[in-house]
């Protein structure tokens, strides 16, 4: 158990605590009432206060300071806010814009201990993060709500389904897997911008004081690439708490064992989970790779040692990079029917977008390390660098009757565009269409001026009997579907329009695109998921993250 | 190889929403073999009288003396241990059905491994790790879920008012369901026939009681052979086993002031809530309430998991009894290499009533005498049932499951207990194994 301090954006909180993006709620079903909040955020000359810092005379390592805030609900409550903020922080900083929950509302509810079961979830229905608790053989209860890694996880998998309300929908594979895989990507890099937990994970060797401060150590042979894996990264995963005490392996260790090899089978897996793994697994490595590289090109002090700061620092450095790329990757992936392949593309194009020279070698190794997963970008619509295509200024697009200004604003405005393009781009015409969201996009660029860029988001649906899939979908029905069978099929791009308001990239799986309309069908019959119920929507994340638990 | 037997006949006992199957084989010459697969219930029809357990009981052990009052039951198979499958094997001071069944003397009692008291001295299977204490702790841990299942039942009752309607009776369901049926289990237990415990891929040894046939059991699959697909590692099932009764009965405790997280935490009663708690309170009983289901559901589909799935190749025809094994019990027996003998299946039992689960597609594919038209070699299907008493319509988990009838009538010749006149004690269906 480590206690960190962090910052979050300031602002004047109400009682729950409730601010302008989330809203804790503590009420217990279990119990059957609600733990009321206690606490004061501003003093009474106007400045915000943390109530929980500690008291003058206590430093945040004391047994007693920690005793007292572990027995207060208020405490649970905050924690479980500051997290979620600080998540939705690090998305709001990776894409230049406010991010929406997918609920149009503006505060989601965050229940810390909404009940005695072994669970914790977002639930889009219900606009909240719901937080259980259960009780170890000892009687002790456990909450989810403490875990950094469990509340990152489902505020992430909140603030993807506002930014891709699509991938919730059932898809191949890789979509549902996706989900959690991203969630587990944001909590655990996260965590290494928790500098005092990751230093106490690797641990100081020997220190020596110079002139007024103190230069702690650590072994060089401590960091190797191996090293990092095999013992640094577990050590995070304990300081963390990251086993929940239920014997269950959290994502960080998991991802750390995971080989290549034993990945390579997990491409057959269906659970959602079990199969998220295999990015988190890549992304892990790659984290590691790079962190290692890094940490080689630092001073060594006298007994071959590096500075543990310095270490600290490079990793957060890195992990806040990669976690910025992850985020900024969604605004280049396609809406519909996502695989792992497409992700990665959308992850090196994130990058070059806003670093084109790979000074430090990152994309090399993340593709290294995806394609050591079994990831790879997707041949025809990639460039050699495994990178989207940018889409060729041919003079075959109309932007004649469309005005630039009225399409980064109006989606109907869009919508006229992208209709009268709709077979250069390959819309399908008789499909249902939509434009579900037009974004903005602002970066820095190489030569230090702001780049503005719109992303706008369209998908299109066909709902239809197993009998017309091939005269839909252009190939016969998967073997298992039958002619009475309904079926939904999407399709759905990106386009990214440039400062001029041209089409940059034109990221999409079309709908009319036989062989993965057959492989998502074939793989939808084959997991039951045609004529099946869909699970109640509340327990959409909930039925998987219980199985992880163990419960 | 003694002559395989010349007929069939398969009783399928109107016990409401349970399973009683009686097997007779014919053998040229006039002899008969008998094998009961299961004898429960947990709701006869409406029209039943009480005495329909004992009147069945009776008409089994009819069968089974026809022609020679001193013949023994054969074989008789316990595929799981829920009510609907063994009450009937309760007794009560020698007037039970139990007592009438126990009366028949069975040669061969099967079982899932599950229910071994202990391992053997000759113990070869399910494989050398399970020690006896993995047994004794599996048997602790289905003690652990009888006890849950009874918390469950009262929990049901004493929260009738606050749970919608339809929710508590299915959680009083399952929970009966899964109630200890001590006096069927001590029956089975101490009837003194031979026990076989049965595990996919074992030979029972059923040569001497049933001739002339071969007898497969395709599940339940022991932990280490559910380890070998089990690919989401965390779900260790014999972990789930002992975690989740207990994760239940924590669950169950709602309103339960000796358990309080934070006793001397200022707080408001669900009774009196703050405006602004309101909307969301009501979210998380909901969310609790449907996770508690699931919670009940998984348990249940635990039990039945442990299921025996059993296929006879008797002369030119294959039978195939599943019990209420769903998808992670086929699903080994599915991969194996004993999946192909499901080509062949002339009769199939039902699994679960006709639920969707037990019926998996990947199984239904392989039978190849399935078909739309009436004829010889068409597959036959036997089904034991009753409407309305698990699953729900809105949720497509009826039971039986309304698609899944529809396809079992278009694709096979279809005997329902549903379909029985109310004065008739069962379905009969002769088969032709020559």
């Amino acid at each position: 158990m480590a206690f960190v301090e962090v910052s979050v954006p300031a602002e004047i909180l109400a009682k729950g605590p409730t601010g302008y993006r989330i809203k804790v709620v503590d009420y217990n079903a279990t119990e059957r009432r609600t733990y009321l909040d206690q606490q004061e955020y501003q003093a009474g000359d106007g400045m915000l206060v943390d109530p929980f810092a500690p008291l003058p005379g206590e430093t945040r390592e004391d047994p007693a300071y920690q005793k007292r805030l572990l027995a207060d609900p208020n405490f649970h409550a905050q924690n479980t806010y500051a997290i979620a903020m600080r998540t939705l922080g690090a998305f709001e900083r990776a894409l230049g814009r406010r991010v929406s929950w997918s609920s149009g509302g503006h505060q989601l509810h965050i229940a810390p201990h909404a009940f005695a079961q072994a669970n914790a979830f977002y639930s889009e229905p219900d606009r909240a993060l719901m937080f259980g608790y259960f009780f170890r053989q000892d009687g002790q209860p456990v909450f989810t709500c403490l875990s950094h890694d469990i509340v990152a996880h489902e505020t992430a998998h909140a603030l993807l389904d506002g930014l891709r309300s699509r991938f919730s929908e059932p898809s191949g594979p890789d979509q549902a897997a996706f989900h959690e895989g991203f969630a587990d990507i944001v909590a655990l890099l996260s965590i290494f911008s928790l500098k005092p937990v990751v230093a106490a994970a690797i641990g100081e060797d020997s220190r020596f004081v110079d002139a007024d401060r103190t230069i702690r150590l650590v072994a060089v042979g401590k960091l190797t690439a191996d090293a990092i894996r095999n013992s640094i990264l577990l050590g995070v995963a304990r300081e963390v708490g990251e086993a929940l005490e239920t014997g269950q392996r959290g994502a960080l260790r998991r991802s750390v064992e995971l080989t290549p090899e034993a990945a390579h089978l997990l491409h057959g897996e269906v659970e959602e989970h079990a199969r998220g793994e295999i990015l988190v697994a890549a992304m892990m490595n790659a984290f590691v790779e790079l962190w290692s590289e890094r940490i080689a090109e630092l001073g060594r002090f006298a007994g071959d040692s590096y500075n543990l700061d310095a270490v600290v620092e490079e990793g957060a450095k890195l992990a806040g990079h990669l976690l910025n790329m992850a985020i900024r990757a969604l605004d280049y992936c396609p809406p519909t029917d996502l695989d792992f392949g497409q992700y990665l593309s959308a992850l090196l194009t994130a990058d070059r977008e806003l670093v084109p020279e790979d000074e430090w070698g990152y994309r090399a190794v993340i593709r290294t390390m995806f394609e050591r997963y079994g990831i790879r970008p997707q041949g025809a619509t990639c460039d050699a660098e495994g990178c989207w295509q940018r889409y060729p200024a041919d003079g075959r697009l109309t932007y004649a009757r469309s005005n630039y200004q009225a399409m980064t604003r109006s989606r109907d405005e869009l919508f006229r565009f992208l209709w009268e393009n709709r077979e250069t781009l390959g819309l399908s015409p008789r499909a249902y269409s939509e434009v579900i969201s037009i974004d903005p996009a602002s970066r820095i660029g190489p030569d230090g001026i702001a780049l503005h860029e719109t992303v706008c988001q369209y998908v299109q649906r066909a709902d239809l009997f197993g009998a017309e899939f091939k005269a839909v979908l252009g190939t016969e029905r998967p073997e298992g579907m039958r002619s009475s069978d309904r079926y939904t099929a999407y399709g759905g791009g990106v386009v990214i329009l440039d400062q001029y308001g041209r089409v940059k990239y034109h990221i999409a799986n079309r709908l009319e695109d036989a062989e993965r309309q057959l492989a998502r069908a074939q793989y939808m019959v084959d997991t039951g998921q045609i004529g099946a119920p869909a699970a109640p929507d509340r327990l959409r994340f909930a039925a998987l993250h219980q199985q992880r638990m163990g419960a | 190889m003694p002559a395989a037997p010349e007929t069939a006949t398969i009783y399928a006992y109107q016990v409401g929403f349970g399973d009683c199957i009686l097997v007779r084989f014919t053998y040229a010459g006039g002899a008969l073999r008998h094998m009961l697969i299961d004898f429960g219930t947990t709701g006869l029809p409406e029209h039943a009288e009480k005495t329909q357990m004992l009147q069945v009981a009776q008409d089994i052990q009819g069968k089974v003396r026809e022609g020679d009052p001193d013949r023994r039951l054969d074989v008789l198979v316990a595929t799981h241990r829920h009510a609907d499958h063994i009450s009937g094997f309760a007794t009560r001071d020698g007037a039970g059905s139990g007592d009438v069944i126990r009366a028949l003397d069975p040669r061969f009692i099967v079982q899932p491994w599950t229910e071994a008291p202990e391992a053997p001295l000759d113990w070869e299977g399910p494989d050398a790790s399970v020690t006896g204490q993995a047994l004794r702790q599996r048997r602790a841990s289905l003690q652990a879920m009888e006890d849950a299942a009874g918390t469950l039942v009262a929990f049901a009752d004493a929260q009738a008012g606050h749970l919608p309607k339809a929710l508590a009776e299915q959680l009083r369901f399952i929970g009966q369901d899964n109630l200890s049926n001590r006096s069927a289990i001590d029956n089975l237990r101490t009837m003194p026939g031979e026990k076989r415990y049965a595990y996919h891929g074992c030979d029972l040894g059923l040569a001497s009681a049933l001739p002339g046939m071969d007898v497969h059991v395709l599940g339940p699959p022991t932990l280490r052979q559910t380890d070998t697909i089990r690919k989401q590692r965390s779900s260790d099932p014999d972990e789930f086993w002992q975690l989740a009764p207990k994760r239940l009965n924590d669950a169950l405790a709602i309103g339960d002031e000796g358990k309080l997280l934070f006793p001397n935490a200022r707080h408001r009663l669900r009774s009196k809530p703050l405006l602004e708690h309101r909307w969301l309170q009501d979210r998380i009983d909901a969310a609790n309430t449907e996770m508690l289901v699931g919670l009940v559901r998984a348990l249940d589909a635990q039990m039945n998991n442990t299921s025996v799935i059993l296929l006879l190749k008797a002369g030119s025809k294959t039978l195939l009894f599943p019990g209420d094994a769903q998808i992670e019990n086929w699903a080994y027996a599915l991969q194996s290499d004993m999946a192909s003998l499901l080509d062949d299946v002339d009769l199939y039992k039902v699994g679960h009533h006709g639920s969707r689960n037990a019926t998996p597609r990947s199984m239904w594919r392989r039978f190849t005498k399935k078909s739309d038209r009436s004829g010889p070699g068409r597959l036959t299907s036997v089904l034991s049932t009753k409407h309305g008493k698990h699953g729900s319509e809105d949720r497509k988990t009826e039971v039986p499951r309304r698609t899944l009838v529809t396809e079992l009538d278009a694709q096979s010749n279809l005997y329902s207990t549903e379909a029985l006149e109310p004065d008739a004690l069962y379905q009969e269906v002769v088969l032709d194994l020559r």
